[in-house]
């Protein structure tokens, strides 16, 4: 993460190119996201900057008081070349980082106090260290990186070694161990503070118990190897961090070799990137979702054990790529994405993405709203076309291997049985869903009356009102016999559903204090928590809905479209209904205005676009907004 | 058993903000009594549901409700052993969310050393001075009480915008004799028609800004008058 951070630093620092950074871009890198051009953010303070959360963990390496005052510009980068963060993942290491134009090296070298020079191995090209990050400079581009070994090769070669050398299983568990907890937590000396997240015991005890068990030879009684005696010996720790370290060198090697020696990047390897990084928008972005099947290890399995049926998925997945493209004007930012896809998948997503919108749903969506999205697809003709993709995939494997032949025959059995016509006309996947702001809801709550005579009290059950966000979702629906079979179930079998005119109301369904109501009308199936919705608007909110101008937008765009109004949807939001992770999240638009909208085309064989514009106005410049993005990047991925 | 619930309530409500606490002691002629303690967050409901479903918050993690109800249990488990304490009784309403502890005590002096026992095992038994005052005595047909210390240094501990959501509950501090009351110093104080109980409401709030609202000495009728 602190690669991420730093590499979002230097990511507002260039504007211009002429000289070639995105030639250091290794050819493993799965994603790239260069900025070309962020002369806003030239000005920048470091004192500022560092206010941000994505600055919290590279403040202390980078800013501690040496560069105090200074803006990006002093900072040693070179603004006439990009800087293009990466990440990478291959089946045994993952690679991070960016590349970057060097201006002055002293400069560079104030702010990255951390790193040292280190020996190169490699003529023209300087290398420094700090901890596992390295600086490779060859010219005036350099690239900050670090190559992360799979954990689950680390682990693999570790055991493998670990009982080779005789070892036992390192993870056992003995009767003693629960005495001895027993006796902690008795004397008060297990506190549960100390018990990490999923309940097990601090880690300082596994610890102990595992160095008890690990040694370079079985052991033979129960003392402990003491490192005087045998200064050669492991722990089991010990031992991984060694693997983790000689695959780092030599994965960090592999990359060096690549780039240095070969000169094979990722310009050489991909043209999209190529071509991509060469557009002269603000900023680009690659995303090879090809390569993350090949590259991910959960697919190591199927590879070796099926190549045939892996080859025929890596070839439906040829091609898959998005590209993007960060626009800045005025007073708004705008991502432009291409998602790129071969043919068979193509024909999968143009057939899913072949539904007609449905005019009723937005009918429930208040002009007032503060946010909403609809969603449309054909599930049906999704179903067989990916029915007419993935058969003859299936049944080219049938011969050659029991289980595809079982999967073929379940496909088979499951086409010609189940009613596709009840299943496709109850769930169409036409879909919508709004969030209209924090109103008050009713509930019950209990209060204490006193007796003048004694001040004896009693409880009394009053009726009360909470804050509560409202929500509603809603799907299309040929069959809404079908819900509404499964809900008169429900209301015979539980005393908390009750049928109210044309809408179910479930007690106590959200959060145990507030009903959640089941309206089916006009074709759609609606779930909200909007009682007012239910009781007065049960055919829509009329000339209250939304307005014409925005249907018709979101009418024309592709099977996605989403608004939001920040200034409404972000500022009454409740901390406590969210967790730390999604409270930083929203703390990041918190107390900004604006919209937000996300438009999708229509989509071909080839390709779909999507289009997100982050409308601003007032006196905030351009620059906080994208620090804004960038600081929701950081708390997303983080 | 009071300061320990003074400091989890307090910390727990100041993000549930509207909560009700009714602290209630019963004196009898012989210095023993009941002690009652309430918490009403039955008015949250909806908050402290959504505060249950996330695992942490404010970087403090958000316990169960079956942790809350072992921790409970421990500590009710724990005063039921204490001397000087019986007829411990407590009772948990998960869905409407009101706490009511209960228990009878030989003495003041007992009811203290019991909290002050079961505060101190709840902190791995580490010396807590603030544990050494003597809140509550009883002489001569005079009552003086006053907020623990350990509470006083837990609520200023409460970050300061927490301690503005606490401004919608109450607190209500009772006092029952076996006789009437003659006269108290606290100027807050009410005096029940029969004359044998007096009350102190406030919010936790202006508690967490001045602790000594709920101080009171409490004068008794003489013998003869």
């Amino acid at each position: 993460m602190r690669i991420f951070t730093t590499g979002l630093i230097l990511l507002l620092a260039s504007h211009c190119f002429s000289q070639k950074s995105e030639d250091l871009v290794p050819q493993q890198a799965v994603s790239v996201f260069s900025i070309n051009n962020v002369n806003l953010l030239q000005k920048i303070s470091l004192d500022d900057l560092v206010k941000y959360e994505f600055m919290e963990e590279v403040q202390q390496e980078l800013f501690d008081g040496s560069t105090s005052g200074k803006t990006l510009k002093d900072s040693g980068i070179d603004f006439d070349q990009k800087v293009n963060v990466f990440f990478g993942r291959t089946a045994d290491f993952e690679l991070s980082g960016f590349t970057f134009g060097v201006k002055d090296r002293s400069q560079l070298f104030e702010v990255f106090d951390d790193f040292l020079p280190t020996e190169s191995d490699y003529e023209g090209v300087d290398f420094y260290v700090s901890y596992f990050n390295r600086i490779a400079i060859q010219g005036n581009s350099g690239i900050l990186f670090r190559v992360t070994p799979s954990m689950n090769l680390v682990n693999t070669i570790t055991d493998s070694i670990w009982y080779a050398r005789g070892n036992d299983y390192p993870w056992t568990w003995e009767e003693s161990f629960d005495e001895l907890l027993l006796d902690m937590e008795e004397n008060g000396e297990f506190d549960e503070d100390e018990e990490s997240e999923d309940g097990d015991v601090d880690v300082e005890f596994f610890e102990e118990m595992e160095t008890e068990e690990n040694t370079s030879s079985p052991i033979e009684n129960s003392e402990l190897p003491v490192a005087d005696e045998d200064p050669t010996s492991k722990t089991y720790y010990e031992l991984r961090d060694s693997v983790e370290f000689a695959l780092q060198a030599e994965h960090l090697n592999s990359v060096c070799e690549d780039l240095f020696v070969n000169g094979d990047n990722l310009i050489k390897f991909s043209s999209e990137f190529k071509n991509q990084v060469a557009r002269p928008s603000e900023g680009t972005f690659y995303f090879d979702n090809s390569r993350t099947l090949r590259k991910n290890s959960d697919f190591i399995y199927l590879r070796r054990l099926y190549p045939s049926f892996y080859k025929k998925l890596e070839e439906l997945y040829y091609g898959n790529v998005m590209l993007g493209d960060l626009i800045i004007n005025d007073n708004s930012i705008e991502l432009e994405l291409n998602a790129h896809y071969g043919d068979k998948l193509g024909s999968i997503y143009k057939e899913m993405t072949n539904a007609k919108f449905d005019k009723n749903a937005l009918k429930y969506v208040p002009k007032d709203n503060s946010s909403f999205f609809t969603f449309r697809l054909n599930m049906r003709e999704a179903y067989e076309q990916m029915y007419e993709v993935m058969h003859p995939l299936l049944e080219s494997e049938a011969d050659k291997s029991r289980s595809f032949s079982s999967s073929l025959l379940f496909l088979e059995l499951w086409d010609d049985f189940v009613n596709k016509d009840a299943i496709f006309g109850t769930y169409q996947g036409n879909m919508f869903g709004a969030y209209n702001g924090i109103q008050k809801v009713k509930t019950k709550k209990f209060v204490f009356e006193y007796d003048e005579e004694t001040f004896e009290y009693t409880e009394q059950e009053v009726e009360a009102e909470e804050d509560m966000p409202l929500f509603t979702l809603g799907f299309s629906t040929e069959r809404s016999d079908i819900p509404e079979k499964i809900l008169r179930h429900i209301e015979r079998t539980n005393s908390y559903c009750r049928r109210q005119g044309d809408y179910w109301v479930f007690n106590k369904a959200i959060l145990n204090s507030a009903p959640l109501f089941v309206l089916s009308k006009n074709g759609l199936l609606i779930f909200t928590n909007d009682e007012d919705l239910v009781m007065n608007h049960s055919d829509g909110y009329g000339s209250d809905a939304l307005s014409k101008a925005h249907v018709k937008k979101a009418k024309k765009s592709g099977f996605l479209y989403a608004y939001t109004d920040l200034g409404k949807a972000i500022e009454n939001v409740p901390r406590e209904l969210f967790n730390d992770e999604e409270n930083e999240l929203i703390d990041v638009v918190r107390g900004k205005s604006g919209k937000i909208e996300f438009t999708s085309s229509e989509t071909s064989s080839a390709k779909t676009s999507f289009n997100l514009a982050y409308d601003f106005e007032g006196d905030t410049d351009a620059s906080t907004y994208i620090l804004d993005l960038i600081n929701s990047l950081y708390v997303i991925s983080k | 058993m009071k300061i320990r619930f003074i400091i989890l309530a307090t910390l727990f409500f100041s993000f549930v903000g509207c909560v009700e606490i009714i602290d209630d002691l019963s004196l009898n002629e012989d210095g023993s009594g009941t002690f009652r303690y309430t918490i009403n967050l039955s008015s949250s409901k909806v908050k402290i549901n959504s505060l249950l479903a996330l695992d942490s918050l404010d970087g403090k993690k958000v316990p169960t409700i079956g942790e809350i109800t072992r921790k409970s249990d421990k500590i009710i488990e724990l005063l039921k052993t204490k001397e000087g304490i019986s007829e411990v009784t407590y009772n948990a309403d998960y869905d409407n969310f009101i706490f009511k502890l209960k228990c009878e005590f030989s003495s003041l002096k007992a009811l203290q050393d019991a909290i002050r026992d079961v505060v101190k095992s709840e902190n791995g038994n580490k010396t807590i001075p603030e544990l050494e005052q003597t809140w509550l005595t009883f002489e001569s047909n005079k009552l003086v009480r006053s907020i623990p210390q350990i509470a006083v240094k837990k609520t200023k501990e409460i970050n300061i915008d927490d301690r503005a959501l606490l401004k919608k509950g109450s607190y209500t501090s009772i006092t029952r004799f076996y006789k009437e009351v003659d006269r108290f110093d606290n100027e807050s104080c009410a005096i029940s028609k029969n004359r044998k109980a007096v009350m102190i409401r406030t919010d936790p709030y202006s508690l967490t800004q001045n602790p000594n609202l709920l101080d009171n000495s409490i004068y008794l009728v003489k013998t003869g008058e």
